[in-house]
């Protein structure tokens, strides 16, 4: 990535962002997966931690916040290129005189904002309708972690997104992906609680990183 | 002065085929093609489904590299000056796709227009303009998903035109259009061309190439066998008449009896749900029709029409009757 065209082509960063965005918003398959799919879990995760610790909501906001974000990742971010070629757009893009990583940048930052979503809503369910008092511990390393955290799993994505491209056989596997990842990610619950040999399967995945960081500024 | 200029030009693909034992396999797309286009000229290349036109095109707009040759376009070259020569090029592939559907057309311009880094302000005016001038400024608003398959082509113009490129490739821009928007298209390429573009227009509709092209080169398995006017190309088979006959259920094996008489030069059948239509060259014009007849033997006939010859049946004869 080269960071000097980012500053360059701020303008069409920002567009890109913009339009994607708004593009991704009116398709309800990408609606489920950050707003939807999110509220069951939290609405569930909620009920279950009910009259337990108080603390736990918070837990629930920021495990549901990040099932989200795994599943953007997952089907968003490493669809990305895969999409445009669905699409037909993908040979229009390559022919512009944009370098294709500003594009992609600006692709990502919609898929960033689009992420954070997914916390919000859970958020605004637990304080609203479950009425939890959230509070953050120590704001400013929570907001650091999670701007990390959310780069983080962009960074995957863009790692993963050229290999959905290449082989293609490895797409069918996306379904069988995603719940998977919030178990031995920690999302919801302490790996801990898994049997032994799962844990360095949970040490190889960057959605468990994330967890373990936001937990403590949670 | 040439705006664009192919010398040499080769493709090969590679592909891998085989699970266990992995072996590569190569397909000549395009042999050997040289040619060069004229500044403000239309210029059309024909040629049957795999002959390389496609790929030539791609080459030609820097979405994909020549395994040999050079492409130069306004003095730039496509692989080493891809992004000088992607500003002054405008590109459409035939078909539906290639536009973000879930977007408006004015939004699905703005994006393009950021992407070709056109300035806010110039957009803001030419969005409105490349809309009205395509026949699109009341439906901009609307969803692409709404759009019928020629307003979507006719948004996919007015794409390519935000950053006002000197050069355009038209890949079978009318494919699959109804003949009313087939034509309303062919009508805004005769406006364009009025103001000087160059454009490069593959098609498989020898009417439409005739009408439009100052010249064509017909392209088959990869290599050019003839490049001219329509007007001269349609010399090559001045000295024939074309026999059309109608038919219904014609067999593979009449088709060949008809096709090894021995005046006949080149034999193309056309299908038509549940009709075939031959398409018969010959130089012995209308006396052919009764051996030709007498070939068909038992095969039900509709009408048979003797005619002058048009550059489709130029082209059938330079493609081996094989189109």
């Amino acid at each position: 990535m080269n960071f000097r065209n980012i500053f360059r082509y701020w303008r069409t960063v920002l567009t890109v962002a913009e339009v994607t965005l708004r593009h991704q918003m009116n398709d309800s398959f990408v609606l489920f997966g950050i707003v939807v799919q999110p509220i069951i879990i939290a609405t569930l995760a909620l009920f279950m931690l009910k009259d337990t610790a108080t603390n736990a909501a918070m837990f629930v906001v920021v495990g549901s916040g990040l099932t989200g974000l795994w599943s953007s990742l997952l089907f968003i971010s490493g669809n990305s290129i895969s999409a445009e070629r669905w699409q037909g757009t993908l040979e229009t893009l390559v022919g512009v005189p944009t370098p294709f990583d500003v594009i992609v940048f600006g692709k990502n930052l919609a898929n960033v904002v689009q992420s954070l979503l997914s916390m919000t809503v859970a958020y605004l369910l637990a304080a609203l309708f479950f009425g939890y008092s959230l509070h953050i511990d120590q704001p400013l390393l929570f907001l650091v972690s999670l701007i990390l955290s959310v780069f983080a799993f962009i960074s995957f994505g863009l790692t993963i997104a050229p290999v959905f491209v290449m082989y293609r056989e490895v797409q069918q596997w996306q379904n069988a992906m995603e719940y998977p990842v919030y178990i031995l990610a920690g999302f919801l619950f302490p790996i801990l609680l898994l049997p032994g040999w799962t844990t360095p399967i949970s040490y190889l995945l960057p959605p468990y990183w994330a967890a373990v960081h936001c937990w403590p500024g949670a | 002065m040439n705006a664009i200029e192919v010398q040499n030009l080769q493709r090969v693909y590679r592909a891998r085929i085989g699970v266990v034992k992995r072996s590569i396999k190569e397909v000549m797309a395009v042999e050997d093609i040289s040619f060069d286009i004229r500044s403000g000229e239309l210029f059309g290349l024909l040629g049957p489904n795999g002959a390389g036109k496609t790929t030539t095109v791609k080459m030609l707009a820097t979405l994909l590299i020549p395994t040999k040759g050079t492409v130069t376009i306004m003095g730039n070259d496509v692989v080493k000056d891809a992004n000088e020569v992607r500003k002054h090029i405008g590109f459409i592939f035939g078909g539906e796709r290639g536009l973000y559907w879930r977007l408006s057309g004015i939004d699905n311009l703005r994006y393009f227009a950021s992407l070709y880094s056109v300035e806010p302000d110039i957009s803001k005016k030419r969005i409105p303009y490349l809309l009205e001038m395509v026949g699109l400024k009341d439906r901009g608003n609307e969803r692409v998903e709404g759009y019928s398959r020629g307003m979507k082509q006719r948004l996919h113009v007015a794409r390519t035109l935000l950053h006002d490129p000197e050069i355009l490739f038209l890949d079978e821009p009318t494919i699959g259009l109804d003949p009313v928007g087939a034509r309303d298209f062919r009508q805004v390429i005769r406006d364009l061309q009025s103001e000087k573009k160059t454009i490069l227009l593959t098609t498989h509709y020898m009417f439409e190439a005739d009408s439009l092209c100052q010249r064509v080169a017909v392209i088959d398995k990869g290599i050019i066998v003839a490049m001219d006017s329509p007007s001269e190309l349609k010399k090559h088979v001045a000295d024939l008449s074309v026999i059309e006959i109608e038919t219904f259920g014609t067999s593979n094996e009449v088709v060949e009896r008809v096709r090894a008489l021995s005046f006949v030069d080149a034999l193309h059948v056309q299908e038509q749900d549940q009709r075939q239509m031959l398409l018969i060259q010959t130089s012995r014009g209308a006396e052919a029709v009764p051996d030709v007849m007498t070939s068909l033997n038992g095969t039900k006939v509709g009408r048979v029409i003797v005619r002058e010859p048009t550059l489709e049946d130029a082209y059938v004869r330079l493609v081996g009757g094989n189109a």
